[in-house]
């Protein structure tokens, strides 16, 4: 057993130590600056903080579209050829029956949005901007400029992919797997054609603003930390944001490589990914002597490594924050710190269990297989340490601990769920059908989502200087548990049926014919939870203005973030950070207070001396 | 000024306002009361590249519209009148909104399997179609392709039914063979409905242009007029079509398969048939690639009319006309654009039809020898493929059948299922 | 007081998901909403494996939520004045839950081997009973006819009306005209992607006979969802004597006499 962190004299071996904000050029609204300075300061500003908020804005708004159109696919899931509810206007003619291609493109733009503008966006963007800097103890990023660049790139996606609902065909329809010769052959969807061009371009640039972010992180994050804050000081959530860069940097540049193939195959006639002689849609054939398998190995090589990046963040958000509500050092540090590791590590040799059924050679589901089950292994060790976290705690339930905790006991299903597509034989029956729909909802809305508001809900007093309301945000929470869960478990169970996905009507079939009562009660669920996403809006905004002042250190947290004011000014501190401890010391013996911050140094006078300077 | 008064969201000057959240939540409502609203039932669309090329005016084309929702009904609510030997039952079934699974399947076929594609009005026109190679059918015309009738005549119900049952190969339309029976029954009974349908609009449309000044832009809207000059020679080609079913004889047995299939490559370069002109010497339809069929040559002859008047309307001055003339001037101009717009909205843009590649043993119409004897001798009505009927005896008609199954294999030497891959393999 | 009902309505919220989890995959099969019936041979193991999966799983969902559950009815703070123990890992808790579930997961892998071995490796050496070509948005088929080859004059051709023998060992030859498809058969336990460019070998044993569905399970375009076959499996007498009536239709050279009136639609040629 590791003993209680040592308390020890900050050593300086590393080179930077954090700046004194008095080097920085002074603010102030002197009139006559004008619009410029305007621009500069809101609009194209290098603060890593202001980034954080525009990135969390965007990443928001596009939660709320991503969640519109998924409720327009539920809804033709669950009464297929009726008359959609706003939508069926574009369908006058036949009474608001959508056309089946229209539905493809739901699907394909629902898992688009989400992915590539929220789930990465919000982890890496906002609270990686946000949070990176602060809980480092340091100024601000090591690269203010890129960093400001990584968020206006994100503008050409944003419009990429909004100007794809537009042009002729509409947006993307060949799922956001994106597989060819579907998406790459224009007469194979009227998706295919500009639709699926934006789409790439979409993607070019989000994975632009992902390389310049997970430059800056890690750059960051090793160089940039205060005195004392070694390594294994840092907080999990650090760890897991540096982690996640460094997957970004070598999973992306293949995405980014295979991207542009494919635009090559459309726009300049190669054929990298059609075999010769296709005739699709009475269509001439194109150029030939590619494979479909290649786009997706070359898709999954990152794809697979992208699920790793929209959860690991989370998860170490979700440490963090059940150390503060249960007010408990985290349970295994080192442990989960390997362990974040040797996900980010093994995710990079299990890609090959997206394509078991895909005739790729059978052999590699052999291999994959073994690699797969593997990886389940550090999650559960996670898991069983945030169990040892809680365990034996003194637990607060505010509403960022209710979703962290929801976030482990839903995790749990997410990632046993995922056992099961793993086993390659059982993956035969339930591959592309709602089991694999279900895993993925799990981990990535009941998990990664309910992580996200753990977030919000947990560090908005460090970004606005106001709590959030306590009330409201608990039932927020309820309900969205409970819709969540009514809306995604019985996927588990109509994938152990065979129900295929993205069908927009399967009721023919007579295997799924007894299917739909239970997709109508999916569907309302659904839509509870996303009118229910109204309040936490409400909230949100309204808090921003009306709620609570906050002090620095609101939940009595140990973390450096927490020694900052709030919001932070610009510089972050208003003294020189420097890390006695670890990150967890809470309800540490023979101490009044049950916490001690990192900037707590071991001595009574020191102490005495440092309470001073912070009390300006 | 402290640090966290240096960077904040928070308001300076403090302001009481009174029910923030109140007024939060009944702005969410409103945005949302605006979005919803259902959406008025299915209707059938008026013909507009007819009505405009017969220079119909409002008035008229509300009158066909009229008279048309009496006649048969709506899509939701069909009727069948007794003239047109439709069932009415079978109707019901076809027409609708499509059902949810809870009430049973029974209602909406059409809807469900085919609107999308051919359009609530059968024109060939739905959502799905512009993009789609070849176009679905526009049923208005009454033109079908794959039929044992001759030419001219139209198909019988079971020609449509067998249509449904296998699909059109190398097309988009698929096959329903796994409905009921009874499915099939009512959806063909519904495309000729939107068929007699679609006639009987273009009929009504037609019969302005026969009007005397007295009737004063109006059709008559007596029985005698409706049934008996419009309605009834429609249907009584329906329900005679049968008449006009093809005779083949029987294959001829007094000769082996290849010295048949000889015969008939003689007859396919021939001067009689003449079959290499459009399906090329090799067979692979690369003969003549210019024509139209009649769907899309109506939009292409149309099309170059209006081209042509535009520029000879531009190059008209009106200065020396009368007031009269220069009115009937403007009106045309008017007419030219407004009949631009109509094709840019409500017509497909114009493709050409190949002639079919017989190398890929791919056949539209059906591979039974019987259906390639029915192409050849009456032709594919709508398509520029002529009859050979009267040209070439019905013996020999069997000779070219034979000798076209055998292109797809035609080979020097066999074709065993390790030899590397032909053209004809890819199927 | 209240604050202890608080966590007493939270702990007990984290208790409903064991509790509706494990109720819902039990209600489930008692009102035949679950695994289709299969009539395979292989499709015994792969159900018996998913059985397996869903036990192991089960014990670790209901052990692990309910260890949650625990930890946050005992631990409110509202309910105990205790500070919280101060503890930051037990190297040997750390050992035992890394171990066992390595081995586990281990032993899954491998348990799995065979099956996965036999149903998609190991390739029975017969010539192809039928080639299944994937088109969007049908199942084109080709059997090899009486000369017994594919690919010559004499093959039948159909679409989506796929009938196969039983008690015998079947190969599917899988191809596609133009995107990916994916050959799924819910009653048999098989699902194989159709490659463009590439011929795939499905081989099966089906045990029972019946009629059921074939599923397209690949995204292929707007017709994905009605893409939609029928197998028919049958003994061997009545699978020939299906087979030589579709040859006769295929080879008709006048109508049939049914041909006024439809009727099970078998009399109907298909392509």
């Amino acid at each position: 057993m590791t003993p209680p962190t040592a308390v020890t004299a900050p050593t300086v071996d590393h080179v930077h130590v954090s700046v004194p904000q008095s080097s920085h050029a002074p603010h102030g609204s002197t009139p006559g600056r004008g619009i410029g300075h305007f621009l500069s300061t809101y609009v194209f500003s290098k603060d890593h903080k202001v980034i954080g908020l525009q990135f969390l804005f965007s990443t928001l708004l596009w939660f709320l579209i991503g969640g519109l159109l998924a409720l327009a696919v539920r809804w033709q899931v669950a009464w297929p050829w009726s008359d959609v509810p706003v939508l069926g206007k574009l369908f006058a003619q036949e009474g608001g029956q959508m056309a089946p291609e229209f539905y493809t493109m739901l699907f394909t733009m629902h898992a688009t949005v989400m992915i590539f503008l929220v789930i990465i966006p919000i982890l890496a963007g906002a609270f990686g901007n946000f949070l990176i800097p602060l809980m480092i103890g340091a100024d601000d990023m090591a690269f203010p400029t890129l960093n400001m660049l990584s968020y206006w790139f994100m503008w050409p996606a944003f419009a990429a992919f909004g100007a794809s609902f537009f042009v002729e065909g509409g947006a993307a329809a060949g799922g956001w797997t994106s597989y060819p010769p579907l998406s790459t052959n224009v007469a194979s969807a009227p998706g295919s054609g500009w639709g699926q061009t934006l789409w790439l371009i979409g993607l070019t640039f989000v994975g632009v603003s992902s390389m310049l972010g997970s430059v800056n992180y890690m750059t960051t994050i090793i160089l940039m930390r205060a005195p004392g804050m070694t390594m294994f000081r840092l907080p999990m959530t650090i760890w897991a944001m540096f982690i996640t860069a460094v997957l970004q940097a070598f999973a992306l540049p293949v995405l980014t490589a295979a991207g542009f193939m494919q635009l090559s195959d459309r726009m300049l006639g190669t054929g990298f990914f059609s075999p010769e002689g296709l005739i699709i849609n009475n269509a001439t054939p194109g150029a030939g002597g590619g494979q479909p398998l290649l786009w997706q190995h070359l898709f999954w090589f990152y794809s697979h490594p992208a699920v790793y990046i929209m959860i690991l963040p989370a998860m170490g958000m979700v440490s963090d924050i059940l150390t503060t509500f249960a007010r408990k050092p985290l349970f295994g540090y080192r442990p989960m710190v390997y362990s974040v590791a040797g996900i980010a590590g093994l995710g990079f040799i299990v890609w090959g269990h997206h394509m078991f059924m895909s005739g790729m050679n059978p052999a590699l589901g052999i291999t994959f297989m073994v690699s797969t089950m593997m990886i389940a292994l550090p999650s559960a060790v996670k898991t069983f340490n945030w169990l040892g976290t809680i365990w034996g705690g003194r637990i607060q339930f505010t509403t960022a601990m209710l979703f962290a905790l929801s976030f482990v006991s839903m995790f749990i299903i997410g990632g046993l769920s995922g056992i099961f597509m793993a086993a390659t034989p059982v993956d035969i029956f339930i591959h592309d059908t709602y089991f694999i729909v279900a895993h993925f909802h799990y981990v990535l809305f009941a998990g990664t989502a309910m992580g996200v508001w753990a977030g919000i809900y947990y560090w908005f007093p460090k970004m606005f200087g106001r709590t959030m309301n306590e009330f409201w945000g608990k039932v927020h929470f309820f309900l969205t548990f409970i819709f969540m869960n009514g809306t995604f478990f019985t996927m588990h169970i109509l994938g152990a049926v065979g129900f295929p996905r993205r069908l927009a009507d399967a009721y023919h079939y007579e295997t799924f014919h007894h299917l739909q009562p239970m997709n109508a009660f999916m569907t309302w669920c659904a839509i509870g939870m996303v009118a229910t996403q109204i309040i936490f809006a409400i909230n949100f905004f309204w808090s921003m203005f009306y709620g609570p002042v906050a002090g620095r250190n609101p939940w009595n947290a140990n973390t450096l973030e927490w020694s900052a004011p709030s919001p932070p000014g610009h510089g972050n501190f208003d003294f020189q950070p420097v890390v006695y401890r670890g990150p967890y010391e809470y309800s540490v013996p023979g101490c009044e207070k049950d916490h001690l911050m990192q900037t707590d140094p071991p001595n009574q006078a020191a102490a005495a001396a440092a309470a001073a300077l912070a009390a300006h | 000024m402290s640090v966290a008064d240096r960077y904040s969201f928070s308001c300076q000057g403090r302001r009481q306002v009174r029910q923030p959240l109140a007024a939060a939540v009944l702005a969410v409502v409103a945005l949302l009361a605006v979005g919803c609203g259902r959406t008025p039932p299915a209707a059938f669309r008026l013909n507009m590249v007819e009505a405009t090329k017969q220079r119909l005016t409002p008035e008229q084309e509300r009158q066909v519209g009229t008279i048309l929702l009496a006649m048969f009904g709506t899509p939701d609510d069909p009727v069948a009148l007794p003239e047109t030997g439709l069932d009415e039952a079978k109707l019901r079934l076809a027409a609708g909104p499509v059902r949810s699974d809870i009430v049973g399947r029974k209602n909406g076929l059409y809807r469900e399997h085919c609107v999308h594609c051919h359009g609530i009005t059968g024109d060939g026109m739905g959502p799905t179609a512009a993009f789609l190679n070849p176009y679905p059918r526009d049923y208005r015309p009454g033109v079908y392709k794959f039929k044992s009738t001759e030419r001219a005549d139209k198909p019988t119900h079971a020609d449509l039914v067998r249509t449904l049952h296998n699909g059109i190969a190398g097309t988009s339309m698929p096959s329903f063979a796994l409905l009921s029976a009874v499915q099939v029954d009512a959806l063909t009974e519904y495309v000729k409905y939107l068929s007699i349908r679609g006639e009987t609009e273009l009929a009504l449309m037609r019969a302005f242009f026969e009007l005397d000044d007295e009737d004063e832009g109006k059709l008559p809207e007596s029985k005698e007029f409706l049934f008996a000059e419009i309605l009834e020679p429609i249907a009584e080609r329906w329900q005679s079509a049968a008449e006009a079913r093809i005779e083949a004889p029987e294959m001829p047995t007094d000769i082996d398969l290849a010295a048949s299939i000889a015969k008939g490559r003689e007859l396919f370069y021939g001067d009689k048939a003449n079959c290499v002109k459009c399906h090329g010497v090799t067979g692979l339809g690369d003969g003549q690639a210019n024509d139209y069929d009649d769907w899309n040559k109506a939009i292409v002859e149309v099309t170059k009319e209006l081209d042509s008047g535009r520029v000879k309307l531009a190059e008209t001055s009106t200065r020396g006309m009368s007031a009269d003339e220069a009115a009937e001037h403007r009106a045309q101009v008017a007419w030219v654009e407004r009949f631009g717009k109509v094709l840019d909205g409500d017509a497909l843009r114009p493709r050409t039809i190949p002639p079919r590649n017989l190398r890929m043993g791919i056949y539209r119409g059906g591979r039974r020898p019987l259906d390639l004897y029915y192409r050849i001798h009456a032709g594919i009505n709508g398509a520029p493929m002529p009859a050979a009927k009267g040209t070439v005896d019905p013996e020999d008609i069997w000779h070219i059948v034979n000798y076209v199954l055998s292109l797809p294999y035609e080979l020097d030497g066999e074709l065993g299922a390790d030899r590397m891959m032909v053209a004809k393999d890819r199927l | 007081m209240r604050n202890r009902l608080a966590g007493i309505f939270w702990a007990l919220l984290f208790l409903a998901v064991p509790i509706f989890g494990v109720a819902v995959f039990a209600v489930a099969p008692a009102i035949d909403v679950w695994l289709p019936k299969d009539v395979s041979e292989h499709g015994v193991r792969i159900d018996e494996l998913f059985y397996f999966i869903l036990g192991l799983t089960g014990i670790v969902f209901v052990g692990t939520e309910l260890v949650l559950f625990w930890s946050i009815w005992k631990y409110d703070a509202a309910a105990n004045d205790r500070p919280a123990t101060y503890i930051h890992g037990s190297h040997t808790l750390e050992v035992v839950w890394t171990i066992i579930p390595a081995a586990l997961l281990l032993f899954l892998a491998i348990y799995q081997m065979n099956t996965w071995a036999d149903v998609k490796m190991r390739r029975p050496n017969m010539p192809p009973t039928v080639e299944v070509i994937a088109r969007q948005f049908e199942w084109r088929l080709r059997y090899p006819g009486p000369d017994g080859e594919l690919g010559t004059a004499d093959d039948l051709h159909l679409v989506n009306d796929l009938h196969l023998p039983i008690d015998e060992d079947v190969l599917i030859q899988l191809k596609s005209m133009d995107v990916l498809h994916s050959f799924f058969l819910p009653n048999v336990r098989i699902k194989q992607d159709a490659v463009p460019g590439m011929k795939i070998p499905v081989w099966f044993k089906a045990t029972e006979s019946g009629v059921f569905d074939i599923v397209c399970a690949e995204l292929c375009g707007w017709g994905h969802y009605k893409m939609k076959g029928r197998v028919t499996f049958e003994p061997r007498p009545q699978f020939e004597a299906w087979l030589s009536r579709k040859y006769a239709e295929q080879q008709a050279t006048q109508p049939s006499p049914e041909s006024t009136t439809p009727d099970s639609g078998d009399s109907l040629a298909a392509n």
